[in-house]
Parts: C-alpha cells; sequence; structure tokens
C-alpha cells in the first residue's frame, strides 16, 4: 500500500489557512470575544447571592417553587465555595457556545430536513465533528484563534453541534407526513408550512437537542479549559495536575450545579414554548410546592431584583486610582505569561508576574497545556513562559516552533529525569537493582503521557541499556494518574517504581529515593529556560533583559515552592510577595532599574 | 351542462424518466414491464368529467392509484401527461403560486386520519384553510363557528383534537374543509377510519349536507357498498387504469368485464337498486288495473320486496300515471342473487306439501 500523506495535506492545509483566513478567523473571534464578555460582565455584575436569587426566580417561574429553592441554594453553594467568578465565566463561555450552536444547527437542521442531499452530505460532517477527539481540534483551533475563550468556544461549539441539527432534523421529519400535506392542501406557502405546522410540532424534539447541546457544550469544558478559557475547567485542570483532590471535586461539583440547573430550565422552556406542552402542563393539578408565578410577575420579580444589582454594581465598583511609581518601567503595558501548571512553572510565572507588576506593567497569567502553550508562543497569543525543559524533554516543541521563539536563556538547571522508588524499597537503589526484582514490581514502571518526552527516551533507551526491556512494562498514564498511584503505594507502603524528575514537589512531600543512573542513560539533564514570542524582547528591551539575566539556585526555587504550597491555592502571589520580604534585594537584582533621579522622571 | 372537474387522460409515473414511461404506456406497455424496470405507473389515462352538486366516488382496491389521482385534482402531485380542468382552468398550467391560490379558496381535502392539528383548537382547526386566505380573526372565527355548526360540533369549539372521538375529529376535519367555501371537496377515504356504525353516521351526514350545500365532491374509497351509497357516478379503478364510469346501477347491473363483475359480488345490491333497475319493461298494459299497492320506479330494492310479498300478482311499477315495468317475484329473487333469465324446469316435479313434510 502507498502512504497517503493525509497527515502533511492536513499541515498545509492548516498552515494555508492560518495565513490567508486571518481575517475571516479574526473577525470570527471579535464577535465570540464580544459575545462572551459582554454576557460575562452582565453576569458577574451583580452581588452573587443577587444573581443566585434571580436564577433561583426564573426556576421558580418555569418549574415551581421547590426548583426555585434548590437552585438557589446550588448557586449560593458554588458562591460558598468561592467558585463564583469560575462559575459566571464557565456560564458564558457555554451560553455563548449554545447560541453560536443554535444560530448554525437549527437552520442546517431545517435545510437537511428539507433536502436529503443537504441530509446525507452533513451527516458524516456531523460524525467526523463529534467523534474527533476534541485535542485533535483544539490545536488547530489554537492556531485560528488563539487561545483563550473563542478557542474553547470553537471547541465546544463542534463537540455541541451535531445534537442540534440531528433533533432539528429528526424533528421535522417526524411531523406527520399528512398534517404537513393538509396543510399544503389548504394551499399554505412553504415558510408558513414551516412556521405554522412543522416547527411548532417539532419543538419538543428541537429542544431535547438545544438541551443535549448545553449539556455536551458543558461536558467540553474542562478541555476547553486547556486552552486557556479558565473557568470552572481550568480550575478543574489545575487541581488535576496538583492532585488537589478536593479542588477538583469542588469545581467538579459547580460544573455539575450549572448542569442540573441548565438542563431542569431548558427543559422547563421547552414545554412553556411548544403549544403542546403547554398544554399538558394547563391540565396538571398545581399544588404549593409545584405552584409557579405567572410570566408578569416573573419577569417584574427579575427586573426588581435586576434594578437591584445593577444598582448595586454601580456603588460597588469604586475605580481603582493608577499609582504612579518611581520604578514604573512598564506604564500600564500588558504582558501575557502562560505557564503549565508544573511547581517550578507556577513559582517562577507569579514569580515574574509580582516583578512586573512592581515594575509598572500589567501582567496576566493563564494556565495551558504544553501543547497549546507552544503553540500560543508561536502565534505571539503569549508572551512569555518559563517552564521549558531543553534540550531534550520539550525537544518536539522546540523542533515545530523553535524558528517562531525567541530562547530567553536558561535560569535554572540542570534538572534531572529518573526512575523513583519509595525510600522503604530498601535494596533497590540503581536502575541496574531493578532487573531480577520484575516480580516485586508486577513488571509495571508507572510512566506518565505517553507523549511527553522522557517517555520515549525510557522505553528507547533506558530500559535497553540496563536491559530491562523484556521484563518490565512501561504503564502509559498521566502524570496525575502517576501521583496518585504513588501516593497510593506511598500509603500501603507497597512495591512501586515511577518516572520522576527534579524539580518536582514529589520530593518533599515523601520519602523518595532517585535511582542512581551509573551508566549515564538519561542523559545529562535539560535546563529550564525562558522562551518568548520571536520579538518580545525587542518590543520590551527592559524586560528582556532582566529575562536573560534571571537565574534560581535549587534553594530559592524549592524555597519559593515549598512558600507557595503552604500558602495554598489562590494565594500564589500573596507567597511570591511573602518570600521576596524574607529575602531581600532580590527584586533590584533580578529586575534592576537605573538611579532614582531617572526613576522619577519615567513616573513623570 | 359543462362539468366542473375534467381529468384529461392523465398519468403519473414515478421513478426515472417519467416521461419516457409515459410513451411506453401509451404504445401499450404493461405495468409490471414498467416495474422491472424500476418506475411505478400510478395511474395510466384516467379521463372523467365530474358535474356540478355531482358526487363522483372513485373505488379501488388499495395501490389502484385512486389517491395518487385524487392528489393530481388539487395539483398536491404533478401529472406526468395529461390536463386537469376546473371550471375551465387548467390546473397543470398554473404557477405554484397561482395553485396555491386556487387551493386555498376553491378546493378542499379531508384526510383519511383526519390530519387535524394537534397543537390547535378545535376552532383554530376549522378556521385554518380562512386563517391562510388571511381571512380577519373575527370573521374566520364566526365562519369556522358556523362549519362546526352544520356538522353537528356547536359547543366543541374550545376543545382539543386529541379530546375527541374518532368520528367527532373528522367532522372537524369536514367542517375545516367546508369553512373555506371552496367549490370543490375532495376526499380520501374520509371515512375508511371510522368503525361501522360512526361510518354510516357519516355518510348520512354527508349526503344531508349535500342535498343542501350542493358541493362538488369527489370521493376515494376501497368500499363498494360507501361507493354505491354516496356516489352519482364511480368510477372503478384497477392497476391505475379507470375500468368502468358510471351510475352505482350501471356497475352493479352492467359490469364491464370480470374484474368488476367479480368486485361486484359482495355488495348488498338490496341497497342500492331500485325498481326501475329490477323490473321487466316488457308490459301487456293490464298489470295496474286492480287497486292493489304499486311501485315508483324510485322504490328502494328492500320496499319492493316488501310490497311483492304483500301482493299475489307481480308488483306494478308506475312513473306518474303511465305504467312502465312490471316487477315479477322471481325477479326480485334473481337480482337480489345476481342470477337473471328464466329458471330451469324441475325434472321430477312435486306438490309443496310432500317438501314441507320431508323437511
Amino acid at each position: 500500500m502507498p502512504r497517503l500523506h493525509l497527515g502533511d495535506w492536513v499541515d498545509s492545509g492548516v498552515d494555508w489557512l492560518v495565513t490567508h483566513m486571518s481575517w475571516l478567523f479574526d473577525a470570527v473571534k471579535t464577535v465570540v470575544e464580544g459575545m462572551y464578555d459582554g454576557i460575562d460582565a452582565v453576569l458577574t455584575a451583580p452581588e452573587p447571592l443577587l444573581l443566585a436569587g434571580i436564577l433561583a426566580l426564573l426556576a421558580w417561574w418555569l418549574l415551581g417553587l421547590v426548583a426555585g429553592v434548590l437552585g438557589f441554594a446550588g448557586f449560593a453553594l458554588i458562591d460558598s465555595l468561592d467558585l463564583w467568578e469560575e462559575a459566571m465565566s464557565t456560564l458564558s463561555l457555554v451560553l455563548v457556545a449554545t447560541v453560536i450552536a443554535l444560530v448554525i444547527s437549527v437552520p442546517l437542521g431545517i435545510w437537511a430536513a428539507r433536502s436529503r442531499a443537504v441530509s446525507a452530505a452533513v451527516r458524516p460532517v456531523l460524525d467526523l465533528l463529534q467523534t474527533m477527539p476534541s485535542m485533535v481540534l483544539l490545536i488547530p483551533a489554537i492556531l485560528f484563534f488563539g487561545m483563550g475563550v473563542p478557542a474553547g468556544v470553537v471547541a465546544t461549539l463542534i463537540f455541541a453541534l451535531a445534537p442540534g441539527v440531528r433533533m432539528t432534523e429528526l424533528g421535522i421529519r417526524q411531523v406527520d407526513a399528512e398534517l404537513v400535506e393538509a396543510a399544503e392542501a389548504f394551499g399554505t406557502t412553504p415558510r408558513d408550512t414551516l412556521l405554522r405546522v412543522q416547527l411548532p410540532l417539532a419543538l419538543p424534539t428541537i429542544m431535547a437537542g438545544v438541551n443535549q447541546v448545553i449539556m455536551l457544550g458543558l461536558s467540553m469544558v474542562v478541555i476547553a479549559g486547556m486552552v486557556g478559557t479558565g473557568g470552572l475547567g481550568g480550575a478543574v485542570n489545575e487541581a488535576i495536575g496538583q492532585l488537589d483532590i478536593g479542588l477538583g471535586f469542588e469545581a467538579g461539583l459547580g460544573i455539575v450545579v450549572l448542569a442540573i440547573y441548565l438542563d431542569r430550565m431548558t427543559g422547563a422552556l421547552g414545554t412553556r414554548i411548544s403549544p403542546l406542552g403547554r398544554r399538558a402542563a394547563a391540565k396538571a393539578r398545581t399544588t404549593v410546592w409545584t405552584y409557579r408565578p405567572r410570566a408578569a410577575v416573573a419577569v417584574v420579580g427579575v427586573v426588581v431584583l435586576a434594578l437591584v444589582a445593577g444598582g448595586m454594581g454601580v456603588f460597588g465598583s469604586t475605580s481603582g486610582t493608577a499609582e504612579a511609581s518611581a520604578t514604573d518601567v512598564g506604564k500600564g503595558k500588558e504582558i501575557t505569561i502562560g505557564y503549565i501548571p508544573w511547581d517550578e512553572g507556577i513559582a517562577s510565572t507569579y514569580l515574574w508576574k509580582e516583578l512586573l507588576e512592581e515594575r509598572g506593567f500589567e501582567v496576566k497569567t493563564t494556565q495551558y497545556a504544553a501543547g497549546p502553550l507552544y503553540t500560543g508562543l508561536a502565534t505571539g497569543q503569549v508572551d512569555f513562559q518559563t517552564d521549558s525543559w531543553l534540550p531534550t524533554t520539550h525537544a518536539e516543541y522546540w523542533t515545530k516552533y523553535g524558528k517562531q521563539l525567541d530562547d530567553l536563556g536558561r535560569w535554572y538547571g540542570p534538572t534531572s529525569l529518573e526512575l523513583t522508588v519509595p525510600s522503604y524499597m530498601k535494596d533497590v537503589n540503581s536502575l541496574a537493582d531493578l532487573k531480577n526484582k520484575s516480580a516485586e514490581f508486577d513488571g509495571r514502571i508507572t510512566g506518565i503521557e505517553p507523549s511527553a518526552g522522557m517517555m520515549g527516551l525510557l522505553k528507547d533507551k533506558v530500559l535497553q541499556q540496563y536491559g530491562l526491556d523484556g521484563t518490565y512494562k512501561v504503564v502509559d498514564g498521566s502524570t496525575p494518574a502517576m501521583l496518585a498511584e504513588l501516593k497510593r503505594a506511598y500509603a500501603k507502603k507497597e512495591p512501586i517504581v515511577v518516572t520522576l524528575w527534579s524539580p518536582h514537589w514529589a520530593y518533599s512531600e515523601y520519602d523518595l529515593k532517585k535511582l542512581k543512573d551509573p551508566e549515564g542513560a538519561w542523559g545529562k539533564g535539560d535546563g529550564v529556560h525562558t522562551l518568548s514570542r520571536k520579538g518580545f524582547a525587542a518590543d520590551n528591551p527592559e524586560v528582556g533583559t532582566w529575562l536573560r539575566n534571571f537565574s534560581m539556585t535549587e534553594k530559592q526555587l524549592t524555597g519559593l515552592e515549598a512558600q507557595i504550597q503552604k500558602a495554598g491555592k489562590g494565594k500564589e502571589q500573596d507567597a511570591v510577595r511573602a518570600w521576596l520580604k524574607e529575602n531581600p534585594g532580590l527584586v533590584d537584582k533580578w529586575v534592576p532599574v537605573a538611579g532614582s533621579g531617572e526613576k522619577s522622571r519615567a513616573a513623570g | 351542462m359543462s362539468s366542473r372537474l375534467e381529468a384529461e387522460h392523465l398519468y403519473k409515473v414515478f421513478g426515472r424518466r417519467p416521461d419516457e414511461a409515459v410513451e411506453r404506456l401509451r404504445g401499450g406497455a404493461g405495468r409490471e414491464e414498467l416495474r422491472a424496470d424500476g418506475t411505478t405507473a400510478a395511474v395510466i389515462d384516467a379521463s372523467f368529467r365530474v358535474d356540478p352538486g355531482q358526487i363522483f366516488v372513485v373505488m379501488g382496491l388499495s395501490g389502484s392509484g385512486k389517491s395518487t389521482l385524487l392528489r393530481m385534482l388539487n395539483g398536491l402531485l404533478e401529472p406526468t401527461a395529461g390536463r386537469v380542468l376546473f371550471d375551465g382552468q387548467d390546473l397543470t398550467a398554473l404557477s405554484d403560486r397561482e395553485l396555491r391560490e386556487v387551493r386555498a379558496k376553491k378546493i378542499s381535502m379531508v384526510f383519511q386520519h383526519f390530519a387535524l392539528f394537534p397543537h390547535r383548537s378545535v376552532l383554530d382547526n376549522a378556521a385554518y384553510g380562512l386563517a391562510v386566505q388571511g381571512v380577519p380573526r373575527a370573521e374566520r372565527e364566526r365562519r369556522a363557528a358556523e362549519a362546526l355548526r352544520l356538522c353537528g360540533l356547536a359547543g366543541w369549539e374550545k376543545s382539543w383534537p386529541d379530546e375527541l372521538s374518532g368520528g367527532m375529529q373528522q367532522r372537524v376535519g369536514l367542517a375545516r374543509a367546508l369553512a373555506t367555501d371552496a367549490d370543490l371537496l375532495l376526499m380520501d377515504e374520509s371515512f375508511s377510519a371510522l368503525d361501522p356504525l360512526i361510518r354510516r353516521d357519516m355518510q348520512d351526514q354527508l349526503l344531508t349536507l349535500q342535498q343542501t350545500l350542493k358541493k362538488t365532491i369527489v370521493f376515494i374509497t376501497h368500499d363498494l357498498n360507501e361507493a354505491m351509497r354516496l356516489g352519482d357516478r364511480i368510477a372503478v379503478m384497477r392497476d391505475g387504469r379507470i375500468v368502468q364510469t358510471g351510475t352505482a346501477e350501471d356497475i352493479l347491473i352492467r359490469p364491464e368485464n370480470d374484474y368488476v363483475a367479480s368486485f361486484i359480488q359482495d355488495v348488498d345490491r338490496s341497497r342500492v337498486l331500485t325498481a326501475s333497475a329490477v323490473m321487466d319493461p316488457h308490459v301487456r298494459g293490464d298489470e295496474a288495473d286492480c287497486r292493489c299497492e304499486t311501485a315508483t320506479p324510485d322504490t328502494p330494492f328492500t320496499a319492493l320486496c316488501a310490497l311483492s310479498a304483500r301482493l299475489t300478482h307481480p308488483v306494478a311499477v308506475l312513473d306518474g300515471a303511465r305504467l312502465v315495468g312490471v316487477v315479477p317475484r322471481q325477479r326480485l329473487v334473481g337480482f337480489l342473487g345476481d342470477q337473471q333469465g328464466e329458471p330451469t324446469p324441475c325434472d321430477h316435479p312435486r306438490d309443496e306439501g310432500k317438501v314441507t313434510a320431508r323437511a
């Protein structure tokens, strides 16, 4: 069989689109971002509990008293978990994606219902969109739209589009042919047949499709979180990355609350607007628990609450006055730092956020998975990132994107890759000791993501060099899964050997032992580099110089990491501040400014 | 009197290259021959005329093409060949928009499974055709309520279709068709889905309404009894072709071919036949010279039987004062059994008493 170079064609197709169609993608991006910002602004303007009240009132109107109370409780729970902003951001994302999905899918479904050719053409496309693994589509989405909300919305959209189209088509096709014929026999125009007969009767099915669109959209938010949309998805990703089960559960619960609320609301809305559903509802008996205020009452309630909310929003938002300080180099210039949720990445990113803000820059930090982060850097979405392991671990990304990036030098190193066992494994000290111990370890080495550089190195080189390749199997998985497995085995004092690297917090958390590598199979180790988008240093000469000169010792890095770990999630920057206070002089060393005279001129 | 509706050599072929198929059918090809090529000839060379105020029944078994024929009459299906003339206007030559106009104002339809809109009330259903025409709400509700009253549904306006029984639903369907004041009513097996008692009621109601409304009606059915009961004229279809057109008596007494003959075997003749069809027109002239009861040509068959049972001699049929025929009892029995002609004499005659004794 000749090799079809399908992948290459896709590559060049994507490249062509990026260079020639960017105007289109930019337009889409602007629209999506505008919608998202608008909805998010509305949702985050009022006090959380007030908005919870509005949402509960809507639930009361559509579903009844019990639903209203439960809805309020659910949103109050989100607020008490300190996840309100994340939840509203996720809600905005899902709403934007849903609106766009419906604008596309309902007309497409109608068209497909009326034309067999369209239906036949659309179906395989929907299959592709729905079943193609989302990460495969996510990377091109970043290339087209950049990191952040638009890429997240597009990824969600692609996944959620299919049920909207399918259910619309199905709903219209299911309408009794005799009814359509009756409409035609009385001289109804095709347009009126659609509007007066087909759509009203297909409405329950179409609303089921809308419901599915929303549910699938919510199920995508975690994936979307990987491209920097933030929100509950980002929180879940972060929690998983840090093996923070508690936070993961809380954020996950937030998603569940949103899902249940949206599911019940769209279901109720379906019966509300469908004529048949309305009839069925009118027949049903009402009790206090199912009593629902009439539409007018509900509208008045919502408006009153919204006005209160609006008023409070106006009075609540006291505009912060800009502080002009002597060390204001950035003068409010915006810099975006991207990071992978690895400990040294978080530590150095928040360190630089603090340092640069000290110097008058506006710094935005966003968390990504490694692939999207490099893509974002290459397209200029992200200004710099501090956690690039070169030359080995991130070699693939460097090969692919190196030409579009600037290496601002190594700030930490050398790192090391290793196989690690708990120190209670007394007689295993070096890789060579693993030989003949296969049975004890069940022949398993618990690995991380198969795409990671060290996994390739381990399978292709290290195992062979120590003659382990026949007796051990490297289990592919993920970093969080590996850490969870390590935690489990450690607690039970079971034998385990995992792939790990230094620096890593696991070494301070558990009593672990790096296996010696007398033959040097793992290679010399990486340096942690700072990479920036092409031309960043030229645009920001001071920052470029600072980053180039930046370096940390192991003691400094682990000290900072420990401080951040202690402070806990959400307080990273406070921890950095405290740590800088304990280590005076570092700020001026890392981000020096010229003499005080020049400083005041800069401030003026 | 000019005809209201006229079909001229209508063909409808489904499948590929329909025009070619029509040519082959005109050249004498059969339906089976075309089916082998994957094309279906639903209606082949159908021609008929319907006079104003007439109920024209198209009768045939399922698959005979009668529903397809009906849908060509209001343009729901476009004929592959042939013309439909309605009030002298060629419907097949109209644009879609003009055709919709005709359907909205002049032709309405009643469906087999009622086809009521479940999301509209009974009144809104009846008013549907008027709503399509753009009649203002107050007027269309008045006219729809009137149509419902005519169909015996006064007081049910606010109900919903699914709260009604089948018969009542079809009355709504009928009211919806009548509300537009269309001249032509197309009824597609409209009573077939109803149970027999309700069906009879509906037939009676249609006939009663027809006495005052005088619509032109094309009625499709597979039920010969229904066809005989309702139809002023009946067309019998088989395999896409109209095999015979005529009055109920024509078809019953003079079936065109074996198919029609076999078809009418099971018909309840007593409901269809009248004295004029049964009587022997060869009269001597003195049959009515007694003071016994007489019949008229319109006397139904059952009444004739009762009459005959009360008389000792054949029943005289008088049209006004003129004697037009006689009905001997032998003839009545013969028509009932579809057996005409003289009885063959018995080869071993006995008297009746013996037969009774032996029985």
